[in-house]
């Protein structure tokens, strides 16, 4: 991870009411971000999932507002 | 009307040939394709507009919204399965078959107004608008539908498509960052209201604020994510056990919970 807006970083932990089945520690390494961070790295993504929305809707979602994320 | 034309469009990459954003199926589906600059646009739009004409032919065909559609006539029994357009038939079938994978809880004979299969149909037409871009001299394409999302190849070299999922509790933000195989689909009552019903008790009802499920058919994850949200977690074991496919949740308390398989790359910290 690069950059000056990441403020802290995490990584999981099995009580991070993660995972639904108990996993050894060594596989739960996610790194868990604030959402500085988070959306640093969303200017990396191609696209986004959420809820159904309608064509207006599209406007003011995640997924309308793509080219934005990240700056 | 605003220009949807650039809107959702990926950050600039020099490997993205093409975005598009069509206003269809009562939402807006954009399409992306990726492949290097030496690749000429002029080959790739016939593909797209195949891949949009299909689109609007699903919509013609399984739209609820307009009375005239086959489904609708056929939903009012004005017409029987055996006059109506064949993919009406296909459609059911895979319904039938999610409604048993999903133990029932994804069931589009339960709805009150009759059959309706929408929770399939959306993830099925994108991922055969999709399919009509495989032969486009491309190195990857992005099909998604209100969320759903269908995808083939890669962005760039040496890299795989990665999402992210909007965090139902806050929408303008995240929740996580997921590496891309296949297709991902996600459900939940925060962008439209309660509208899924719970087949077993007949009540409007979500058990989780989101549910995703990753996989190779999106109209069958499309599926799958209706039941998860409806079902609540005790469904991600189902899910499991069914090989290719992934699923991930977020609670009403912004708890999440993920199948092992889940191909997580980050998660963000929730309040």
């Amino acid at each position: 991870m690069t950059g000056s807006k990441i403020t802290s970083v995490t990584i999981g932990s099995l009580n991070d009411g993660g995972n639904y089945r108990s996993q050894s520690i060594d596989s739960m390494a996610i790194p868990i971000l604030e959402q500085e961070a988070m959306a640093a790295q969303s200017g990396n993504i191609q696209s986004v999932s959420g809820a159904s929305y309608t064509s207006a809707g599209f406007i003011q979602s995640l997924q309308g507002a793509l080219t934005t994320l990240g700056l | 009307m605003v220009n949807v034309d650039t809107l959702g469009a990926p950050l600039e990459s020099n490997d993205l040939i093409l975005h598009h954003a069509e206003d269809v199926m009562g939402t807006v589906v954009t399409i992306d394709v990726y492949g290097p600059p030496t690749v000429n646009r002029e080959l790739v739009d016939p593909y797209l507009s195949s891949a949009l004409a299909s689109l609007h032919h699903a919509d013609s065909v399984f739209s609820l919204w307009q009375a005239d559609s086959p489904m609708s006539k056929l939903r009012r029994g004005e017409i029987d399965l055996a006059k109506a357009p064949v993919v009406i038939g296909e459609v059911l079938e895979a319904c039938q078959a999610a409604r048993e994978l999903s133990q029932g809880w994804f069931d589009p004979w339960a709805l009150p107004g009759g059959t309706d299969p929408t929770g399939y149909v959306k993830g099925w037409a994108a991922q055969r608008a999709l399919h009509l871009l495989l032969g486009a001299p491309v190195q990857g394409a992005i099909v998604n539908a209100a969320g759903d999302i269908a995808s083939f190849g890669y962005p760039s070299e040496g890299e795989k498509f990665k999402v992210g999922i909007t965090n139902p509790h806050s929408p303008k933000e995240l929740t996580a960052i997921v590496a891309l195989d296949g297709c991902i689909a996600t459900s939940g009552s925060y962008e439209r209201g309660q509208h899924l019903m719970d087949p077993h008790s007949g009540h409007f009802c979500t058990r989780v604020a989101s549910a995703s499920v990753m996989g190779p058919d999106l109209g069958l994850a499309d599926a799958l994510a209706t039941a998860l949200a409806i079902a609540g977690n005790d469904l991600l074991d189902v899910i499991d056990e069914l090989s290719e496919f992934e699923a991930f949740t977020v609670s009403f308390d912004q708890e999440r919970h993920w199948t092992p398989g889940f191909p997580l790359i980050s998660l963000a910290a929730h309040e």
